[in-house]
């Protein structure tokens, strides 16, 4: 199965719940996943160890740079879907899982340090993709934005991007409390206790993550060089 | 195909068996190559490679002060002339010091 790597070189923007987000949401449609944590901060890990894994995902960490290739070989070939969540940090870790991914996806606030500095992967991206001939899928996601107003810097953003020709993603991932929450909690959206608007946090995450399956769906189908 | 199980807003259904693995980099040459391009955009190694600094001496197990380049080069003349390690000049000059301080 398709391995999708979280990749920014900046923290703080949302790599680890829209890796928590995705894989809760594509194990409840009876997608097992794997999540690999490579952030020494162990996000995803202490969600993990929070509470009961939800059905269908596996969490491994002490993920290295000698490790990180093998590691996602080794668990895309079992029937997996493998979400990477790298260091919010420009590495050598990040670039290695870059060149395994059938997605990369770079969460990005609504701000214009976010978009400076996650414009690094998509140049990063482009120039690989140039080098390489292989078309590496891209897709920048929206996080934590507002859940009533679009700013002028999140249009601005949008529009800079979609003109450049990067993809993005169309359904946003809203700063909800239900989501930072899921850290503590452990678990998934149905299982923990309500926080804020639960309804709207789950249809929000829903589609989310069905925006980013079309993606894989469609990725496959233009790449005539599947396995 | 699968269903979600969770509350539907709108159907969504999923072609598992178009969720497959494409080809990656395979070779180690395109690996590094690639590595290499990464490095230049700041992508580097964060790991730490080792304990950090100078080894203590395996006579010793302590670390050599460090001292000024021309004291250095004249330590190191002496002790290569007398076939002795840095440590044994530091240990007499230590001894003549206390003699001198009457320590």
């Amino acid at each position: 199965m398709p391995t999708i790597v979280i990749a920014s070189p900046k923290g703080g923007t949302g790599k680890s719940t829209v890796a928590v987000i995705l894989a809760t949401e594509m194990a409840l449609l009876d997608i097992p996943v794997t999540i690999l944590d490579t952030d020494p901060n162990l996000s995803v890990t202490r969600w993990a160890n929070a509470a009961k894994l939800p059905n269908g995902i596996q969490v491994i960490g002490d993920i290295t740079e000698s490790n990180i290739i093998k590691m996602i070989r080794e668990h895309e070939g079992d029937g997996k879907i493998v979400i990477v969540d790298p260091e919010g940090i420009a590495s050598r870790k990040m670039s290695r899982a870059i060149t395994q991914a059938d997605l990369v996806i770079t969460p990005m606030r609504p701000t214009s340090l976010d978009a400076d500095i996650g414009a690094e992967i998509i140049n990063l991206i482009e120039e690989e993709e140039e080098a390489l001939g292989r078309k590496i899928q891209l897709a920048v996601a929206f996080t934590m934005t507002s859940n009533t107003i679009i700013s002028m810097q999140e249009r601005g953003i949008h529009e800079s991007l979609v003109s450049q020709g990067v993809d993005v993603i169309e359904c946003k991932l809203a700063l909800r409390s239900a989501y930072s929450a899921l850290f503590a909690t452990g678990g998934n959206l149905y299982t923990m206790p309500p926080q804020g608007n639960m309804e709207a946090a789950k249809a929000n995450a829903k589609r989310f993550a069905e925006t980013v399956l079309i993606r894989l769906e469609k990725g496959n189908t233009n790449d005539p060089t599947q396995k | 195909m699968t269903q979600p199980k969770n509350d539907n807003v709108t159907p969504f259904q999923v072609d598992l068996k178009k969720l497959r693995s494409t080809r990656k980099l395979q070779s180690e040459k395109e690996l590094s190559q690639m590595e290499e391009r990464a490095a230049k955009k700041g992508f580097n190694s964060r790991e730490s490679s080792g304990t950090p600094g100078r080894k203590p001496s395996p006579r010793t197990g302590q670390v050599h002060a460090k001292v000024l380049p021309n004291v250095s080069d004249e330590i190191k003349e002496e002790k290569n002339r007398r076939g002795v390690v840095q440590g044994v000049l530091i240990e007499e000059a230590w001894a003549l010091y206390k003699r001198e301080h009457g320590l």
